[in-house]
């Protein structure tokens, strides 16, 4: 699904987020990226999402080269993949049911579509109650759980979460997590970068350890120390 | 495609709902600006119909030799018909002309003065092309198997001239600067309510929109900004314009105005016209500006 090739990202203040990185993800797995802060974890996610550009390397998405995208397929490659984010990004003063639809509405989906999808998406994370609600009147999780609908509304294959439970209490974060799994166990890959040991100690998947921007250790079911 | 106009259209006006304060500056700078812009149309237009009127009233007068007879007359009619540059042509035989002369400067009695009629037949040339009038005077003056003597009113003719040029020239000149400034000016305003939405076009741009679907309600937004300014410019424009006319026209009578409809209603559309251009064009530039990116 996703193969990464040595990968290098320097930014122009020489500060090196990833050093050589190698990774092959299978599909439908389910990923924890984990490792101190700066480590190169959101670097990563942010390279795959094409929201940061390589220094050097590649990485394949089914055998498709992203050194070949060019900017105007940008917005058409992200559509297949959905990305969760910690400060949730979204548009202020619309409602959760326009934040969910305009994912679909950039594809030019017909409105009765869109319309069947956000209910069901919803439905899904458990918002269906507060469809005409403005973002801004809702709690953290609530807004996280826009957040993952509106990246998974029109089902990706791949679905990046960056500190999803960053901002949010313990009960809340578990909550998230097991929608994440519930995502997951819909064939959808997730990768997950995250801080949150007991979560991950808890939901054993496989862990992806980074430091200094290189992979220092890989194990499936692992925990977060080892 | 219809699905995403509606969207479009609802998207623009509820971004403007929401900017509020933000698009009731921004339409009072774009009024404010065209108003300026009208004012300065205004009086371009009528610099230059006053230039017009001046020298649509310059005439060539072709005083003809004494021994030019009728049919020589007609001929020489004939030729300067056939030339390019004659607008209007007016034949005024010597005694024609002496009639004109007495009733012109009744309180000279002349004709206990002189009792001969001193003027010799004459044409009165107009011409079609006002830049050309001062060659064209010397070039009829050339012409001597015919023409005893031509006159034009010289220096005059040539003052009205420049007069005329540098009106014309100046005011494209300050039309253009003029639209310039209110581009940049427009295009800032609009790029304040943009720059105030930055965050909303990142995530519009992170959720897979391309850059034309995140740019036509921001369009469409600068279009309706060029719309409301530029009526509310002409809605101040016009009665201030007729109410100003009519004054000045009362203090100085002499001086024509411009007040033919047609020629005001070209004026007012190239107001709103440049409303809604600059709007528009402030409106792409300024989210152009934010749309690019480092991928």
């Amino acid at each position: 699904m996703i193969r990464i090739k040595k990968l290098v990202k320097k930014y122009p203040n020489g500060f090196l987020a990833l050093d050589n990185i190698d990774l092959h993800v299978g599909k439908g797995e389910f990923i924890y990226l984990v490792g101190p802060s700066g480590a190169g974890k959101s670097t990563l996610l942010d390279v795959i999402f094409r929201s940061e550009l390589p220094t050097s390397g590649d990485i394949y998405i089914d055998n498709f080269s992203l050194n070949h995208l060019k900017p105007a397929q940008v917005p058409y490659y992200r559509r297949n993949i959905g990305m969760i984010f910690q400060d949730y990004k979204l548009l202020p003063g619309r409602t959760v049911y326009d934040n969910v639809a305009f994912a679909l509405r950039v594809m030019h989906y017909p409105r009765s579509r869109i319309h069947r999808h956000v209910s069901q998406v919803l439905e899904l994370v458990g918002l269906s109650e507060k469809v005409n609600h403005v973002t801004a009147e809702l709690s953290g999780g609530e807004q996280q759980r826009i957040c993952i609908a509106r990246a998974i509304v029109n089902n990706p294959p791949i679905l990046l979460a960056d500190e999803p439970t960053g901002s949010l209490d313990p009960e809340t974060s578990w909550e998230i997590m097991q929608l994440l799994s519930k995502i997951n166990s819909r064939q959808t890959t997730v990768l997950v970068a995250t801080h949150n040991k007991s979560i991950v100690d808890d939901i054993r998947k496989r862990v992806v350890v980074l430091e200094s921007g290189k992979i220092v250790r890989d194990k499936h079911f692992g925990t977060y120390d080892g | 495609m219809l699905n995403d106009i509606v969207f479009f259209l609802t998207e623009a006006v509820n971004g403007m709902r929401r900017s509020g304060m933000m698009i009731v500056i921004s339409v009072a700078t774009v009024t404010v600006s065209l108003l300026v812009f009208g004012i300065f149309l205004l009086v371009s237009v009528n610099i230059t119909h006053l230039a017009n009127f001046m020298a649509s009233k310059l005439e060539i007068r072709v005083y003809l030799k004494d021994s030019v007879g009728e049919s020589d007359v007609s001929m020489f009619r004939d030729r300067l018909r056939a030339m390019p540059q004659v607008k209007k042509l007016e034949y005024v035989s010597r005694e024609e002309g002496w009639k004109q002369f007495q009733t012109s400067y009744p309180t000279m009695a002349l004709g206990e003065m002189i009792t001969q009629n001193p003027l010799p037949n004459s044409f009165r040339v107009f011409v079609v092309d006002d830049s050309q009038f001062v060659s064209f005077a010397k070039y009829l003056s050339s012409i001597e198997e015919y023409v005893e003597d031509v006159t034009y009113g010289d220096i005059m003719a040539e003052r009205i001239q420049m007069l005329y040029r540098f009106c014309r020239y100046s005011g494209y000149i300050l039309v253009g600067l003029l639209t310039m400034a209110t581009l940049m000016i427009v295009m800032n305003t609009i790029r304040l309510t943009v720059i105030a939405r930055q965050a909303e076009i990142e995530i519009m741009q992170l959720v897979g929109a391309t850059n034309p679907f995140i740019r036509a309600p921001f369009l469409i937004e600068g279009f309706l900004i060029g719309v409301i300014g530029s009526l509310l410019s002409v809605g101040i424009l016009r009665p201030m314009y007729s109410y100003l006319a009519i004054e000045f026209q009362k203090k100085v009578p002499f001086v024509p105005l411009v007040y033919d409809p047609v020629t005001l209603r070209y004026v007012y559309f190239a107001i709103t016209g440049a409303g809604i251009f600059l709007g528009t064009v402030g409106a792409f530039i300024a989210v152009s500006r934010t749309l690019k990116t480092k991928y």
